[in-house]
């Protein structure tokens, strides 16, 4: 063939395969950079300002647009987000100054200052339920310079820097301009990667990514360190029935879903393009009791339903698989800071003949106990028809009520109404955290004792004897128990094969992660 | 009309006789079907009533290390998810779904009955009661239902409650109509002329001719409320699940689908089977009691 | 006839002020309190006593049914606590599916029940009728929600010709919102068509046994002439009217279905906000749903007085 035109035949084929092999990557891309993530939660959440509330629906999805001074690491430990460092203490530990990161972008375009953050740890002290918990201790927040910000405590206060972490009841930062007082936010603007694109109730919330967003620097570790947002756009989806959850995750609908029926483990380990994944620690489920009024008041009581109870049939009723739970007394499970086992040894007695003469020592008269528990959690509901069986064993007269969730709310707030109700309390990293540990909290755990304790182990600033008024604590939750801890127990979510880079934790999160194809 | 003696050589019995019973049960004589039913329907009933001494095992009693079998000679319909016996607690839940519609079934009788019979006869409140009737027929009845259960709270007393006012207006619209038309008829005016009371009127000559609308009616609602008290279970919103129905039972079985189907299909059996022989037996009802071919006979 | 309509009118208002009043006394009567389940699980009672007075829960009954009329008069149907938006916005967003599901479950209803009513009626007595009518009761027989749950299994996750539950991606097409509504309409229609399949069969054999149509046959019409010219056309009237009845049932079925299937509509509406309880939607819902069986059922009434003028008295 004459060399024109193989030479024009070459530069052809060349600038095809150039063109193709680009086009594709191009595409692809492009098809990265257009991505969409959707992601099936348990159902729709009653707001998305995560201050006010501690619902983990909320937090799951707000982390993503709102960020807090302080997270926490894949070991729990508190490290700065929105900091740029460590607080610094002063030497009667009453004073915390924050430094901040600047540069900071929000979502409206302006930059973050330090009158941004006091402004926001305001009203989060007067809305959020762990803000709160900080007013007898914080006499101010002031800024000190654009970049510094300082709090003024009334006595040291431990759990600071670890409320100032969470996710949920979150200290977010957020614009002066868009805080009104303790009225709701006049818009949802935050400095996280992701922001709000559009939200309609029962059908979706999209969040998309925020092009300006700044990163903080490091590695990523557990909450903390770098945050890339690869994946466009995440959708939540709110799908309140399980099955259909675990259906829609194998047909391919959603690219993620949360809080599955442990029982589904094996569908899901069947099915094609489908990962499993158990997040341990999770949460523990509660038994609380009322110390407030009726018949609990009487600790000898509380006492025989601590023997009369035996956890593993509970555990094993409520979640079938015995690879998601643990039969584990220590409020903090082995591996975590708080752990400890002797103070929980009366934790499984299992014993109802024990408890049958416990009651006659403490003097019960066959009064009907009220249990109040709900269906909307599949789990403590069928936990609580094994402990009424185990109660009525021990002699103990039992009326299990089974409510809708709002009617329980309501009620555990009445304290004539209710003996003793089912809940459960996800993994927090601080025990201050932990809410029966508030005496406003519905049980209403406010004894001499306990308060003391609770004072002292709030001001010890120093790690090692902190763990010791810890266990004292621990004692005496298990000589007056207030509440049962039922045990351990791990969540069930799934992924889809095609999610990668996502890093398995308690209210999941998606930046870092990304779409392949 | 066949021809007497051509028919039977015995004796003229009661079947004979034209009693308005001897004619209905003539009538279902002819209809095979409808009979089956009856008998399914009896029998369904029987086990009801006499479950608590017919279940193999207590139906309440947990044995949490053999939940989720399925069916075999130890456990006729299998377990659930506490280790309890799938066939008690059928049995038990045929007692409760079928209690539960049965007093349906008796207050909207008993109340539509008063409410037809006053609105026809009482003409001042006829206007009123008939609106009050268009209202809440105005509801959708599952809707009313849910409604009033959040109001009421869950228990079987609520859930009769709210069914039974939602099914009331039905029958008392089929009783005033019947009230109406019966009182034109021309006994009952040579009744009225005759100076007997209307409360006697009502009883003797009013009420036993509405009967037959109201029974047929009442087989139908019967068969709403069983299926209306399933959706409400399955919404959440009906009879607590501590004591189950069959409704209740198969909410508590979706998230077994696949490896304990066993668990909705035996109280989904029931369910479908019961409700099936009811319109079986409410259709032959209103065919054989139909005027137009009682004079066939 | 004038007089009649507006006479029905009277009394559809005086029907609809009744079924106010109902639908507010049983929204205040429930139990359990919005604010609380918004906060979650960590909020005192203090907290929830704050949110309940922002949000006007602890005025006194009698203000707030006659701001509740007052509201109805301008068709205000007042804000939902939970969506933070107006009721009627929140209706209006869910009124597509509903309406759509509706229709298709109306469609796949009528399209199985009237053929299968007119055969079974023309071979009445014989195997054919007998069978169709026991099918019939069968499947009016079996609960929706299960007929949903074994569609969903079989025909969506087994065989993946369907999805699962939702009504698509925000920008889905028409075609790809109307095939998240093909099961959902599948499960509806199947025990409703049984109705309407029974309805047919004996309007179509009172029809039959008329002297026209006995006429038209021994003329030596042929048989489907007479079937369709003669006897359906006049049938029609009252299978019209059971159509009408039965697309008000359906809405009532909307609401399991759409339970079932995960469907934003204006049932789950209605159970969700129950759950929630939020008040100002669960009074409108019901207000509009009964509005709207109010509505047809007067359609059908004056439908019924237009056609047979013995009705208007």
């Amino acid at each position: 063939m004459k060399s024109s035109v193989k030479s024009l035949l070459v530069t052809a084929i060349a600038g095809a395969v150039f063109t193709a092999g680009y086009g594709t990557a191009w595409a692809q891309q492009s098809a990265a950079k257009d991505s969409v993530v959707v992601v099936a939660t348990v159902g729709e959440p009653s707001t998305l300002d995560p201050v006010g509330v501690t619902a983990d629906l909320v937090s799951i999805i707000t982390q993503h647009v709102f960020e807090t001074l302080y997270t926490f690491d894949k070991e729990w430990k508190v490290m700065p987000l929105l900091a740029s460092g460590m607080p610094v203490l002063s030497a009667d530990s009453k004073t915390f100054t924050i430094p901040l990161r600047s540069g900071v972008k929000f979502q409206d375009g302006t930059t973050m200052t330090a009158d941004d953050v006091v402004a926001s740890l305001t009203r989060w002290t007067q809305v959020s339920p762990r803000g709160k918990t900080t007013t007898s201790a914080i006499e101010s927040i002031t800024a000190k310079d654009a970049n510094t910000v300082v709090i003024a405590l009334k006595t040291p206060f431990a759990p600071l820097a670890s409320l100032l972490a969470m996710n949920n009841g979150a200290a977010a930062i957020m614009p002066k301009s868009v805080i009104d007082g303790t009225n709701p936010l006049k818009a949802l603007v935050g400095t996280g990667p992701y922001k709000i694109l559009e939200h309609k109730p029962d059908q979706y919330i999209r969040l998309i990514r925020f092009d300006d967003y700044v990163s903080p620097q490091g590695a990523a570790n557990g909450y903390g360190g770098q945050r890339v947002a690869k994946i466009k756009e995440i959708r939540f989806v709110p799908v309140p029935n399980a099955t259909t959850r675990v259906e829609g995750m194998v047909a391919g609908q959603y690219q993620f879903a949360d809080s599955l029926p442990a029982e589904m483990l094996p569908r899901l380990k069947d099915a094609k393009g489908v990962t499993p994944i158990v997040v341990k620690p999770f949460g523990f489920p509660l038994m609380i009791m009322n110390s407030r009024a009726g018949v609990m008041t009487n600790q000898g009581v509380r006492q025989a339903v601590l023997a009369a109870l035996g956890p593993k049939d509970m555990l094993l009723a409520a979640f079938g698989d015995p690879g998601f739970f643990a039969l584990e007394g220590s409020i903090y499970a082995p591996g975590t800071a708080f752990y400890d086992k002797d103070s929980a040894k009366n934790y499984n007695q299992n014993n109802p003949k024990k408890a049958g003469e416990m009651l006659k020592a403490a003097g019960y008269k066959g009064e009907p106990v009220r249990i109040l528990t709900s269906t909307q959690y599949d789990f403590l509901y069928k936990m609580s028809l094994v402990a009424q069986a185990q109660l009525e064993q021990a002699g103990f007269k039992v009326d299990l009520q089974v409510l809708d969730w709002a009617t329980l709310m309501q009620k555990r707030g009445e304290d004539k109404a209710w003996d003793a109700f089912f809940t459960y309390h996800t993994f927090v990293p601080e025990p201050s955290l932990i809410t029966f540990i508030n005496p406003a909290y519905p049980g209403w755990w406010d004894t001499p004792e306990k308060s003391a304790a609770l004072t002292a182990f709030n001001t010890d600033m120093n790690p090692v004897s902190r763990k010791a008024k810890w266990v004292k604590l621990q004692e005496l939750f298990y000589t007056q128990v207030p509440t049962i801890k039922v045990g351990e127990f791990y969540n069930l979510a799934a992924s889809s094969d095609k999610l990668k880079g996502y890093v398995p934790m308690p209210w999941p999160f998606f930046w870092n992660a990304e779409i392949a194809n | 009309m066949a021809n007497p003696s051509a028919t039977k050589s015995r004796k003229p019995g009661f079947l004979d006789s034209r009693s308005p019973t001897a004619l209905l049960l003539r009538q279902l004589g002819r209809r095979p079907l409808t009979l089956i039913a009856a008998g399914l329907l009896t029998a369904v009933v029987v086990i009801a009533l006499l479950s608590p001494w017919l279940t193999p095992y207590d139906p309440m009693k947990m044995d949490i290390l053999h939940r989720l079998k399925p069916p075999t000679a130890a456990h006729w319909l299998g377990t659930d998810e506490f280790g309890r016996d799938v066939l008690a607690r059928v049995m038990l839940g045929a007692r409760l779904s079928l209690l539960v519609s049965f007093l349906v079934v008796a207050f909207a009788t008993v109340m539509g009955t008063i409410l037809g019979l006053v609105g026809g006869y009482v003409r001042p409140l006829d206007g009123i009661l008939m609106r009050f009737t268009d209202a809440l027929m105005a509801f959708p009845d599952i809707l009313l239902a849910i409604a009033f259960m959040a109001a009421l709270g869950p228990s079987l007393f609520n859930v009769v409650l709210a069914l039974g006012v939602v099914y009331t207006p039905r029958v008392a619209r089929v009783v005033r109509a019947a009230t109406l038309v019966i009182r034109e008829l021309p006994f009952v005016e040579a009744a009225t002329a005759l100076g007997v009371s209307t409360p006697r009127i009502i009883r003797v000559h009013v009420l036993p001719n509405l009967m037959s609308p109201i029974i047929v009616q009442s087989t139908f609602i019967f068969a709403f409320a069983i299926l209306t008290e399933a959706a409400l279970s399955f919404l959440g919103v009906g009879v607590p699940p501590t004591t189950p129905t069959w409704g209740n039972m198969i909410a508590g079985a979706q998230q077994y689908i696949r490896q304990a189907d066993w668990l909705i299909l035996f109280p989904g059996f029931a369910i479908v089977l019961t409700v099936l022989a009811l319109q079986m037996v409410g259709d032959g009802l209103r065919d054989a009691l139909d005027p137009r071919l009682q004079k066939v006979t | 006839m004038f007089t009649y309509i507006l006479r029905r009118l009277v009394g559809m208002v005086l029907v609809m002020l009744i079924v106010a009043a109902v639908i507010f006394v049983i929204a205040r009567v429930i139990p359990g309190d919005p604010a609380a389940v918004m906060l979650g699980s960590a909020a005192t009672p203090e907290d929830v006593a704050a949110l309940r007075t922002r949000l006007g829960l602890d005025q006194p009954f009698l203000a707030q049914f006659l701001i509740y009329l007052g509201q109805i008069a301008t068709f205000d149907l007042g804000e939902s606590i939970f969506l933070a938006r107006p009721v009627t916005q929140a209706l209006a967003e869910r009124a597509e599916l509903t309406s759509f599901l509706t229709m298709m479950s109306v469609g796949i209803a009528v399209a199985i029940g009237v053929p299968i009513g007119i055969v079974s009626a023309v071979k009445r007595g014989r195997l054919v009728d007998q069978g169709t009518v026991a099918l019939a009761m069968l499947a009016a027989s079996v609960p929706s929600f299960w007929i949903g749950l074994t569609l969903i299994r079989y025909l969506a996750v087994d065989l993946h010709w369907f999805p699962v539950a939702g009504y698509g991606p925000p920008d889905a097409s028409l075609a790809e919102r109307l095939r998240h509504l093909v099961l959902p309409a599948i499960a509806l229609g199947i025990p409703n068509s049984a109705l309407i399949l029974r309805f047919t069969r004996t309007s179509m054999l009172d029809v039959m046994n008329e002297d026209y149509v006995r006429t038209a046959r021994a003329k030596g019409l042929p048989p489907l002439t007479v079937i369709l010219k003669h006897a359906l056309r006049n049938a029609l009237i009252p299978i019209l009217t059971i159509i009408g009845l039965t697309t008000a049932v359906m809405i009532a079925g909307a609401i399991v279905t759409e339970t079932v299937f995960g469907l934003p509509g204006v049932g789950n509406l209605v159970v969700s906000a129950v759950l929630r309880r939020d008040y100002p939607v669960i009074q409108g819902a019901l207000l509009v749903v009964s509005g709207l069986y109010v509505l047809i059922n007067l359609a059908v009434d004056l439908l019924y007085a237009v056609v047979d003028p013995r009705v208007r008295y």
